[in-house]
């Protein structure tokens, strides 16, 4: 057990990135923005969380304890970067020129945090309990949020083959 | 039949993750003694197919990916470090930062 350097810190969390931007893209459906996303998310995360990381006593020789590790902090930095992501996607919702692509247009017409609620689960394969820890909502909220995001974009889907 | 109500309403629960470690494995014990049950869960899962394809999953390119990675780098070696009490510490720092490059 020792205390985790910088550089290892950036070992371990480099797997996340490709994850972390797929998760902002569904609060901000924009190339660039989501790029931004992912970078404030990791902002926040460090400036609050330094002391944490910094003195944490680590074994990453353990591949298993390095996976936990890892997980604990990818929960940790999509905790910021809902946050942060629901109140830009507010502010993009009003000002955006970027049109989704056709067949995801229903998810985009979803709340922001359902969206990420539902990509928490479905791509995240994150525990409602996760997620709740993730974007600080009661269990119950949760529920509501990943049922009525699956019966609008079903519903939208059923609509679209009646027409 | 009470049963089979009471746990039909626990399928989508169950997928969703959003049973308790108790409930679950409770449910999972009647799927075990009722197979014929097997085909609703079945049903459901295909429906939560259905939602899941209607998510989307971007694809970042390559280039995006290493500039997005050595900005989080950047980040972390910035952000990440306890101010240097003295010149030992700086050296420290400035070594470990050459290390990373």
């Amino acid at each position: 057990m020792k205390l985790m350097k910088r550089i290892e810190f950036f070992q371990l969390v480099q797997p996340l990135t490709e994850k972390l931007y797929s998760m902002a893209f569904a609060l901000v459906p924009d190339d660039l923005q989501a790029e931004q996303l992912v970078i404030d998310s990791m902002n926040a995360f460090l400036l609050k969380e330094k002391k944490l990381v910094l003195n944490k006593l680590v074994d990453l020789e353990s591949k298993k304890n390095a996976q936990l590790l890892r997980r604990t902090y990818y929960k940790s930095i999509l905790r910021y970067m809902c946050e942060i992501g629901v109140r830009r996607s507010h502010q993009m919702g009003e000002t955006s020129l970027v049109q989704p692509a056709e067949n995801f247009r229903a998810f985009f017409a979803l709340d922001p945090k359902v969206r990420f609620v539902m990509k928490l689960r479905f791509e995240g394969q994150f525990t409602a309990q996760e997620i709740e820890e993730i974007v600080q909502l009661p269990k119950y909220e949760v529920i509501e949020k990943l049922h009525n995001g699956r019966f609008l974009l079903l519903n939208d889907l059923n609509r679209g083959v009646h027409l | 039949m009470m049963d089979q109500n009471l746990y039909s309403k626990k399928i989508i629960p169950y997928l969703d993750g959003s049973l308790s470690a108790s409930e679950r494995s409770e449910f999972e014990a009647y799927v075990h003694t009722h197979p014929e049950f097997e085909s609703q869960i079945r049903t459901k899962e295909d429906e939560l197919a259905i939602v899941r394809s209607l998510i989307p999953t971007p694809l970042i390119a390559r280039e995006a990916l290493d500039a997005l990675e050595t900005e989080i780098r950047e980040s972390i070696m910035n952000l990440l470090r306890d101010e240097p009490r003295n010149l030992r510490g700086k050296i420290k720092d400035a070594w470990e930062e050459w290390l990373s490059r």
